[in-house]
């Protein structure tokens, strides 16, 4: 089963937040609200010996999905590609989902009165193209593809990175979504939950 | 919703209602402004443009429907950026349909600072400006008349001065120039050579420079220090994404800045420098390079000018022709060890002399030294210690870094804007370019320093002066330059000088100031100042693409095109491609019209210069102005024997196969009309360590100036040297002021551009003060407090960012101000503009004038809340989202 998600070089990253606005452009996204959002992680250490990387915050594209778990209406569902997708006809606006989500990915539109959230452009998707996100980067750091295929480049990417490959933490919901960071740009910091975004 | 489209026939009628005058003929005959590209139909046209939100002219796919922008995705054939696009880019849309956008020229209504206007047509403003111009001429002097321009993706950089010397006033300026790039063009034209017509001729990376990396996947380049620049922040869709994949590819960094950057933050040494100490640095580079013999003696000897003797009374380099019979100009003395004599040493070298580089000798009774002699006096006192001391660094890892300058090799320094921010401003570009030239690291595979073949188009790319037009006895009056003679390379006047003028009436008056730019409040340094100076002003006019600060101020406002509105030549590496009105909207026009149609007015009206500028047999071998900018943009294209249409249509073409456009070695190459190599463009043909032609610039203003001049005050020094910051941590100002305050680019903005932009603005809607965490709590400042920062010149309000990212004794604030505050008494320049701080009074760079926008003393305190009116809140940015519907055509006047 195809099961695609971003892996982001961290490494490479510049911190440029290309990302973040081209999301917001193309998908029209309500100020206040970000798919995406660039996080600067550090500096810690002390002057002068520092650290410092960026994380872009994204949907985690979960391979056993909570908020599509705790959908009541199956409003929340996962499209051929295993992309977490949002129907927001049959969404009842109850935001299950929203606490069901260990990284706080998903957002409320007042205005629509639906649940919103990363879609990995699936519209762009379906066109055959890439995500905005992925295409605008600056530092070529981001990768989408089917990690649950071998010979995809995002397979390849996360086995050549081996430890380095790094993931949120997974409290059984598997997040598929990687994060490349050798501890030569930075230490990796570890939190035991995360959340993305300040929800409800 | 109401789509909104706008065509070249609405656009006509909407003017032909305002125009009243029998003139409108004449303005608005032709294709006045380049009508909307954009297909009519419903189908989404996918155009190929160029970006403009700052100097860099990013590839773009704009995807127009209906003739509404609805995307930009980036071009992935643009080489310099393949496919990438920064947030400023990115911004296009929310800024070509910016509900605040000047739409139509406006005149004044009420008083100065009320913020009332009226809608009038081109006509009428073309004509009212040109008669007043032409008016304050005739009482106080042309002279009395300045303009101004300013970087913000200004593609007509020179439109201002062109306009300048059409009127016959020496009078423009630029905020950036001595304080941006300016210092840093004049030194490696100078050292390296004037090579006008080949990319790589400086290390500027935010300047189009450095092409070398672009080609990363030769990893010819081991090693890189940027030295105050920030390509992660200035440029990330160009330079800050080619060090990204040269980084990926092993490249090995030094980062010099006070701040953690992203750069910094992934290099292999970061050195945070105490602001204004660059030089002090630069020199223990020598010393150590110097000392530990780990110059190129090869390429010293061959092929630069430090091993020619230098007259240690004069100054002056030793001719040839002093001590020799029959040698020519380019022959130089050199002491030859072999014989221990001196010997004359023709253009290029003599592999039967072994040239000294170090040594004092006495010829006929004279003492001379080579110039890598007085270097290395002049290098002496600056030992690692003494460089840790006074730059606030460990010596051990300015040695680590040095190390990796000269055996990571090759290696280059790409110099960034910062140390063009203070009075050291060209001793820092004086002391990077010597460091280059100990390590030979010119034209070799990997090296910044480079003449790629450009065959000249980089040269078309812009507006260019028109210095014939400017009279001698007005060259005479340009404020500053005549001490300052640098600024003679840009052909461009000092902003204190022009303060002074606008301030006091002294030498003279200044009534009149045109100004092209975003918010000159936010550049100039003490912006409060010039708001007091521009009380004396006649008339003020400003163009630009919204208002902003500096509108408040003046009574007349011309709208100028948004990029995605404006056609231009644009290139990348060895390719043209063409920046292409995709869509046009309200009255906008083109900048380059705008000067244009004033200069024929006032043409009109008896200027004689101003007419003559008209005559391309008068301004040859520049272009003349044009009447309408279709004909300009095919004055341009003639070039490639092509109009624009076909230049346009015809792009993306190569000006010249990567093979031919990518050399190395040029300096070894044989010229055909000597017979010898062809060596370096510069005076001696070789590159020049010791820089004797900036005591000539100082004496007669040559290589640049147009007619002779009186010298400056005192001889340009020929060597770097330090200057230490006027106010300081450990003077009299440092008692009051303790911290040092310094500046620097973040990704979301251009200058002052782009603090309008809803998306940009809700990631960083107010000014950060980056402070050490001990000194935050030395004076009881948490995170997130709001900061009151004070100078001897002004107080300001910022955020505070508590971080390890800085050292202690530095803060750090980026320019801002707050549109959302325009129609308050503020302006929206007072709250958190960092220039409200900064030091325009002297010390000034000798040769440039440049005055001190970092490296200044301010203390701080908590303040009690933030200043009023300013926006913090993602959502209070809705007003300024793009507007859907428009309502331009129902528009009455």
């Amino acid at each position: 089963m195809k099961k695609t998600a971003l892996v982001i070089d961290l490494d490479r990253c510049i911190g440029c937040y290309s990302c973040e606005i081209a999301c917001k452009n193309e998908n029209k996204i309500d100020l206040g609200v970000q798919y995406n959002k660039v996080f600067t992680m550090g500096p810690t250490g002390s002057f002068p010996n520092l650290e410092m990387y960026y994380l872009p915050a994204v949907c985690q594209s979960c391979k056993n999905a909570p908020c599509v778990e705790v959908c009541p209406t199956g409003a929340s569902y996962v499209d051929k590609d295993g992309v977490i997708l949002v129907d927001s006809k049959k969404c009842i606006a109850c935001m299950s989902c929203i606490s069901a989500c260990p990284y706080g990915a998903r957002k409320f539109n007042e205005k629509q009165q639906y649940v919103e959230k990363c879609t990995m452009c699936s519209h762009l998707l379906n066109a055959g193209d890439q995500p905005a996100c992925v295409k605008v980067c600056c530092a070529k750091a981001r990768f989408f593809g089917d990690v649950n295929d071998p010979e995809s480049k995002v397979s390849k990417i996360i086995k050549e990175a081996g430890s380095a490959a790094r993931s949120l933490p997974d409290e059984g919901n598997h997040p598929a979504t990687r994060y490349i960071l050798h501890d030569k740009t930075a230490k990796w910091q570890n939190k035991k939950s995360w959340t993305f975004f300040e929800n409800i | 919703m109401q789509h909104f489209k706008l065509n070249r026939r609405d656009f006509l009628k909407a003017t032909a209602v305002a125009g009243t005058m029998a003139s409108a003929g004449s303005l608005l005959g032709g294709s006045l402004v380049p009508g909307a590209e954009a297909a009519t139909t419903d189908d989404t046209q996918i155009i190929r443009t160029n970006c403009r939100s700052c100097t860099a002219d990013c590839g773009v796919l704009a995807h127009v429907k209906n003739g509404r922008v609805v995307k930009l995705d980036g071009d992935p054939d643009f080489s310099r950026s393949e496919g990438a696009l920064c947030v400023k880019g990115l911004s296009g849309i929310q800024a070509l349909y910016h509900p605040n956008r000047l739409k139509y020229p406006l005149k004044r209504v009420g008083l100065r600072g009320e913020n009332k206007w009226k809608r009038i047509s081109w006509e009428q403003a073309i004509d009212e400006i040109a008669h007043k111009l032409m008016e304050i001429r005739a009482k106080y002097g042309a002279e009395s008349v300045f303009a101004s321009t300013g970087g913000g993706g200004n593609p007509n950089f020179n439109g201002a001065c062109r306009f300048c010397d059409t009127f016959d006033t020496p009078n423009w300026f630029e905020p950036g120039a001595a304080q941006c790039y300016m210092p840093r063009t004049l030194i490696y034209g100078m050292a390296y050579g004037d090579n006008k017509s080949y990319q790589g001729t400086d290390t500027s990376l935010g300047d189009s420079n450095g092409v070398e990396l672009y080609f990363y996947n030769e990893r010819n380049a081991k090693s890189l220090v940027m030295w105050g620049t920030a390509p992660a922040y200035s440029g990330p869709s160009q330079a800050g994404r080619v060090l990204a994949e040269n980084r990926a590819r092993g490249l090995k960094t030094v980062v010099i800045d006070p701040r953690f950057t992203p750069d910094a933050s992934k290099a292999d040494i970061w050195l945070p420098i105490r602001p204004g100490t660059d030089v002090a640095l630069g020199l223990s580079w020598v010393r150590y390079i110097i000392a530990n013999k780990l110059y190129d003696k090869d390429f010293l000897q061959r092929w630069s000018n430090l091993p020619y003797l230098v007259n240690t009374k004069t100054k002056m380099m030793l001719r040839g022709k002093e001590l020799f019979k029959n040698a020519d100009d380019k022959t130089f003395v050199v002491w030859d060890t072999k014989t221990n004599s001196a010997k004359p040493l023709p253009f290029p070298y003599d592999d039967n002399l072994d040239p000294a580089l170090d040594g004092t000798f006495t010829i006929n009774g004279e003492e001379y030294k080579t110039g890598f002699q007085l270097l290395k006096e002049r290098a002496e006192p600056w030992t690692l210690q003494a460089a840790g001391k006074e730059c606030w660094l460990e010596p051990k890892s300015i040695e680590k870094a040095i190390l990796m300058f000269a055996k990571d090799a090759p290696s280059s320094i790409a110099l960034g804007v910062a140390t063009d921010q203070t009075p050291n401003s060209t001793q820092a570009a004086q002391v990077t370019a010597v460091l280059h030239i100990l390590m030979g690291y010119f034209e070799k595979p990997g090296v910044l320093l480079q003449r790629y073949e450009d065959k000249g188009v980089g040269g078309l790319l812009r507006t260019t002066k028109l210095k014939s037009f400017l009279s001698e006895a007005q060259l005479h009056k340009r404020l500053g330059s005549v001490e300052h003679k640098g600024m003679l390379h840009w052909w461009i006047a000092q902003p204190t000088a022009i303060l002074e003028a606008m301030t006091t009436g002294k030498p003279y008056k200044l009534k009149a100031w045109l100004e092209r730019s975003g918010n000159k409040l936010g550049t100039v340094a003490n912006a409060s100042a010039w708001v007091e100076g521009m009380k004396n002003l006649d008339l003020i006019v400003h163009i630009f693409l919204y208002p902003t600060s500096f509108s408040a101020y003046s009574d007349y406002l011309l709208p100028a095109t948004e990029w995605l509105e404006s056609d231009f030549i644009t290139a990348s590496l060895n390719k043209c491609f063409s920046r292409k009105a995709v869509t046009h909207l309200y009255e906008t026009a083109n900048e380059a019209w705008i000067w244009a149609q004033i200069a024929k007015r006032c043409g009109e009206l008896g200027h004689e210069n101003c007419k003559r500028s008209f005559d391309k047999a008068q301004t040859a071998p520049e272009s003349p102005y044009y009447n309408t900018y279709e004909e300009q943009l095919d004055h341009w294209t003639s070039f490639f024997g092509m109009t624009w249409k076909e230049y346009k249509d015809k792009t993306p073409f190569e000006f010249t196969p990567m093979e031919r456009f990518r050399r190395y070695y040029v300096y070894k190459e044989i010229n055909p009309k000597t017979g010898k190599v062809k060596g370096f463009n510069t005076g001696t043909g070789k590159v020049e360590g010791y820089m004797e032609s900036l005591i000539i610039l100082g004496r007669t203003g040559q290589p640049f100036t147009t007619y002779p001049l009186p010298p400056a005050t005192k001889d340009y020094d020929p060597l770097p040297y330090y200057l230490k910051p006027s106010e300081s941590p450990d003077n009299e100002v440092g008692k009051e002021y303790p911290l040092v305050m310094t500046n620097g680019r973040l990704p979301f903005w251009h200058h002052t551009t782009l603090r309008n932009i809803p998306y940009l603005r809700e990631i960083k809607p107010y000014a950060e003060l980056w402070v050490h965490p001990a000194d935050a709590k030395k004076y009881g400042i948490s995170q997130d407090d709001w900061v009151q920062i004070e100078s001897m010149r002004g107080k300001i309000h910022a955020r505070a960012l508590v971080t390890e990212g800085i050292a202690k004794g530095v803060v750090y604030m980026e320019r801002f101000w707050n549109p959302e505050n325009l129609d308050t008494p503020t302006h929206g320049w007072q709250e958190m503009n960092v220039n409200v701080l900064s030091k325009q009074t002297a010390p000034f760079n000798d040769l440039c004038g440049t005055y001190t926008l970092r490296g200044y003393q301010v203390k701080i305190s908590k303040a009690k809340e933030a200043p009023k009116g300013i926006w913090t809140e993602p959502k209070q940015f809705e007003p300024w989202m793009p507007q859907v519907s428009d309502k331009t055509k129902t528009v009455e006047i």
